[in-house]
């Protein structure tokens, strides 16, 4: 993780990635969630599955740039 | 330095996103409402929270309070006087009872079914409960309305419309009085957090909707005119 949390006196750019991914990840889901008629559960899944591939892309493109 | 204050800006702004997100919740933060329709926008159980205590988001009322202009269609046709979903069109000693019901999400301002002269406006019900409104409970199974009727004479007969609201709300406004010459779409009148708008025609009159059919104050034609065989 050399880098992904800490470097050169600035956040490591994946964990900023990760958090500001994550944040509006939650607000995206949210208004997905009121505009779109259907059920809960298969939304959460799919929010879910979104989530994952977006934090798996911020991780993989880390390590590439690295 | 500078990146790590940028990135600490951008961070903390998501954060605020999100306890805004989570003060407001269930009920949507001011950051989505604009991309949702008004019934979602203000969900039901919201409304009825404000109801009790008695404030509103502003931008509730001013969609509430909203008042926009109408186009009447061409003909003699009778009107719709209110926005909102016909729940029965039942006729009872020889009068046909059009029922509108009107959500909170609708336009609340009353408009005028045909052109003629007020012959009368009345108020029933208020602090007690009158004959008037046991007589028109089966409208909407409120056993306390209060109401006013609004009797407007054309040229070919008569029609009457009564802007009913309950007995917690309590609160009607009408705009033209007895001896009023108005025209086809005109305002009439506005309830404040009323439910329910009924026009009286005579039983013979052709209805053009039915039972579910969603109409619009002022533009909707809902029966066909008086003369109409």
């Amino acid at each position: 993780m050399n880098g992904f949390l800490w470097t050169f006196g600035h956040l490591g750019w994946g964990i900023f990635a990760v958090l500001v991914f994550s944040g509006l990840w939650l607000l995206l889901s949210d208004l997905c969630w009121r505009l779109l008629a259907i059920c809960i559960g298969r939304l959460l899944a799919l929010l879910a599955i979104g989530w994952m591939l977006g934090i798996g892309c911020i991780v993989f493109g880390f390590y590439m740039a690295g | 330095m500078v990146l790590l204050i940028i990135q600490l800006a951008i961070i903390v702004i998501v954060m605020v996103l999100i306890v805004l997100w989570g003060f407001y919740f269930p009920y949507p933060s001011p950051l989505v409402r604009r991309w949702l329709s008004p019934r979602k926008r203000w969900p039901e159980k919201q409304i009825r929270t404000w109801l009790k205590d008695g404030r509103f988001q502003r931008a509730f009322l001013n969609h509430f309070y909203s008042d926009p202009e109408r186009m009447a269609p061409p003909g003699n046709s009778i009107l719709a006087p209110a926005d909102g979903l016909v729940t029965s069109a039942d006729i009872r000693g020889g009068v046909r009872y059009l029922v509108i019901g009107l959500s909170f999400w609708d336009m609340h301002v009353q408009r005028s079914p045909a052109s003629g002269r007020v012959l009368s406006v009345q108020s029933h019900g208020g602090d007690f409960m009158d004959g008037e409104g046991r007589e028109f409970a089966f409208l909407r199974e409120k056993s306390c309305p209060v109401h006013k009727r609004v009797v407007v004479a054309t040229d070919d007969g008569q029609v009457a419309v009564r802007l009913i609201t309950s007995l917690a709300a309590r609160r009607i406004e009408t705009w033209v009085r007895e001896g009023d010459e108005i025209d086809r779409g005109q305002r009439i009148g506005r309830i404040l957090l009323g439910s329910t708008v009924v026009l009286e025609l005579p039983a013979t009159t052709n209805l053009l909707v039915r039972m579910g059919d969603r109409v619009w104050a002022g533009e909707t034609a809902v029966a066909e005119s008086l003369t109409s065989p």
